[in-house]
């Protein structure tokens, strides 16, 4: 029988049998031919709660996607700590561009947090998703893990030669990016939020090691995880072999990766610790989704469901200028495949 | 007095290491026993990160590591650089333009890839991150460079690579171009028309070398 997207995807989560295997977007999933199809474009999308929730509800009218994702970008918590950002215009997102703090300052921590920059915006734009798609799919609310905040408020370069040298003196700051990703989640939550999906591109075996890894980020990503009241999915940007099992240990609902992860090796170091995280990806998002054309996507979709993938996602944050058929067929495959 | 290798050795160690004193004083003492400069940065500092570039791929150090690397090599560059021979062509291999190209600030990578040819003996000029088109066009017209180098780590930002190489191009056919950046790979380099790409700084080096040795024996 055909299930919703919201039963397809709780059911996916739990390791429970369902009609098909989920298809989401665990990262931004707004392309530029939905800004056209939906008349929502950036940057206005990025600063308005209403245009912001039209371009988000693209990935379930369009995209035939099992859960909307929002926020696009990825400065929402930097910027409610006062980093400056620099507008990415049409094409691009906002990112940030002046660091609030130095190594050694000490963070006052906002008390109007939650109202501060666009936070307001994107939990506008949530309720309006939860009103409108509520019923029918998953929708997610994104924050940004407790390193790569720090990564943010923080010049990333210092703050990456500090990691190893003296790793103590970021612990005040990794902690404030927890409490305010905590604090958003709740926010989002009590929203309407169903998921959390924290991406954590800072915290990747591309710019840190294991050891940095389980230092600075693994205890903060689990404490959050205890903290909110809903499933959280981490996604980590790139190579992550050696850290999998620790980020299972976060306690995490799911884990979502790129194509370069060993998938079959991870699922072999879970089956020896008795983990049962599933894992959600991965079609490369640029070799694919960007250049590749149907075929190529439909090929590679294969493969993952093969892999083992409990969900099917683009490997990281989609690329604007993908177009909307090399999107269905992710989904496609996915219903034939079956 | 240190010997010659003794000398050489804290170089290398001081690097791999990440000990930025222990390089100040190799460099300064090599100086102060009349070691040649080029054997002291190319036995010493470039021994150093050679071995830091081996043990990155062999995923035994990461990113912070490099970037302290860096720093301490950076430190006994200064000191020696100034007291290299100059050669009959002003002593560099050659001179490169580097940067990150307009709307993109990732330039952790970019870096890097300087610091390989900083050490190597290359004259680079960096024009930093988020850099618009014309000032890459402007800046090889000042500085005749042998090679621009782009970087580009979103594919939001990427491409913009193609008009930046066209114009080049325009300007100067025989100028070569090198892009890089972890969205970016050999086939796109090819359809662009960039003459080279390279997944990382090791190979960034190697290619540039052999691209402006190919330029030479035009
Ligand atoms: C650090 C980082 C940042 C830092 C950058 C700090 C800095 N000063 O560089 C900050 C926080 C500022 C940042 C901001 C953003 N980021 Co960012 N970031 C990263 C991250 C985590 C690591 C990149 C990195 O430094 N890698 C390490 C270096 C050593 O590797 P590398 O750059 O690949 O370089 C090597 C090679 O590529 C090569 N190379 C590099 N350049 C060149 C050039 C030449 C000529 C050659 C030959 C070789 C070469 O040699 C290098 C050394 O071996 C990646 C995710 C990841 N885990 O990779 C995301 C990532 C690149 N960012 C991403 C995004 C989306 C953003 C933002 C838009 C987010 C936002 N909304 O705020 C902004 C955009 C900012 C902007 N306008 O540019 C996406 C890009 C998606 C895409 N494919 O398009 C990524 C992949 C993460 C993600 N999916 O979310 N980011």
């Amino acid at each position: 029988m055909e299930m919703t997207s919201r039963e397809r995807f709780m059911a996916a989560l739990k390791g429970e049998e369902a009609d098909r295997l989920p298809v989401i977007s665990v990262c931004q999933h707004a392309t530029y031919e939905q800004m056209e199809k939906l008349g929502s474009y950036w940057p206005d999308a990025l600063y308005d709660g209403k245009l912001m929730a039209k371009l988000a509800g693209g990935a379930y009218s369009i995209l035939g996607f099992d859960a909307v994702r929002v926020p696009f970008c990825q400065t929402h918590e930097a910027e409610a700590f006062g980093a400056g950002l620099k507008d990415g215009g049409k094409q691009g997102l906002p990112s940030v561009k002046t660091h609030p703090y130095k190594i050694g300052d000490t963070v006052d921590f906002p008390e109007d947090f939650l109202e501060r920059g666009r936070i307001p915006k994107l939990l506008e734009a949530i309720r309006i998703l939860k009103d409108t798609l509520g019923d029918k799919v998953i929708i997610m609310g994104g924050i940004i893990g407790p390193f790569s905040i720090a990564g943010q408020i923080l010049e990333v370069t210092t703050m990456l030669m500090e990691a190893y040298k003296r790793p103590e003196n970021l612990i005040h700051y990794v902690e404030m990016g927890e409490k305010a990703g905590t604090m958003l989640a709740k926010a989002m939550i009590e929203a309407g939020a169903d998921v959390i999906a924290v991406e954590d591109m800072m915290a990747s075996l591309d710019m840190i090691s294991p050891d940095i890894y389980r230092k600075l980020a693994q205890p903060y990503s689990k404490k959050q995880v205890e903290a909110l009241d809903a499933p959280v999915i981490i996604h980590i940007c790139g190579k992550l072999d050696r850290i999998v099992v620790d980020i299972a240990n976060t306690g995490c609902a799911a884990i979502s990766v790129e194509p370069v992860v060993n998938v079959p090796g991870a699922f072999e170091k879970f089956k020896a610790e008795g983990i049962t995280t599933p894992l959600i990806g991965a079609v490369d998002p640029v070799n694919s989704l960007f250049q590749g054309d149907v075929a190529k996507v439909r090929e590679e979709t294969a493969q993952c469901i093969a892999k083992g993938f409990a969900m099917i996602s683009p490997g990281c944050a989609v690329p604007p200028a993908t177009k909307t058929e090399n999107l269905t067929a992710i989904v496609d495959t996915v219903k034939e495949e079956n | 007095m240190s010997s010659e290798q003794e000398i050489l050795n804290r170089l290398r160690d001081g690097v791999v290491e990440y000990e930025n004193d222990m390089v100040i004083n190799a460099a300064n003492e090599a100086l102060e026993t009349g070691l040649d400069a080029e054997k002291a940065i190319f036995d010493g500092l470039v021994a150093g990160i050679e071995e830091i570039g081996r043990l990155y791929e062999l995923e035994e150090i990461f990113v912070p590591e490099m970037l302290l690397a860096a720093d301490a090599m950076y430190a006994g560059l200064n000191i020696l650089k100034p007291h290299m021979e100059k050669k009959a062509d002003g002593g560099v291999r050659g001179h490169v333009i580097m940067g990150v190209v307009q709307g993109d600030v990732h330039d952790i990578g970019k870096n890097i890839v300087k610091m390989m040819f900083d050490v190597a003996g290359f004259e680079v000029h960096d024009l930093g991150r988020d850099v618009p088109l014309e000032d890459f066009i402007e800046e090889q017209l000042n500085t005749n460079s042998d090679l621009v180098c782009l970087s580009a780590m979103m594919t939001t930002t990427m491409v913009g690579m193609p008009d930046i190489i066209r114009k080049l191009k325009e300007k100067n056919p025989k100028v070569k171009i090198m892009i890089g950046g972890a969205p970016v790979n050999e086939n796109l380099a090819e359809q662009w028309g960039a003459d080279g790409y390279a997944k990382d700084a090791n190979n960034a080096l190697k290619d540039a070398i052999n691209m402006v040795a190919s330029l030479r024996n035009l």
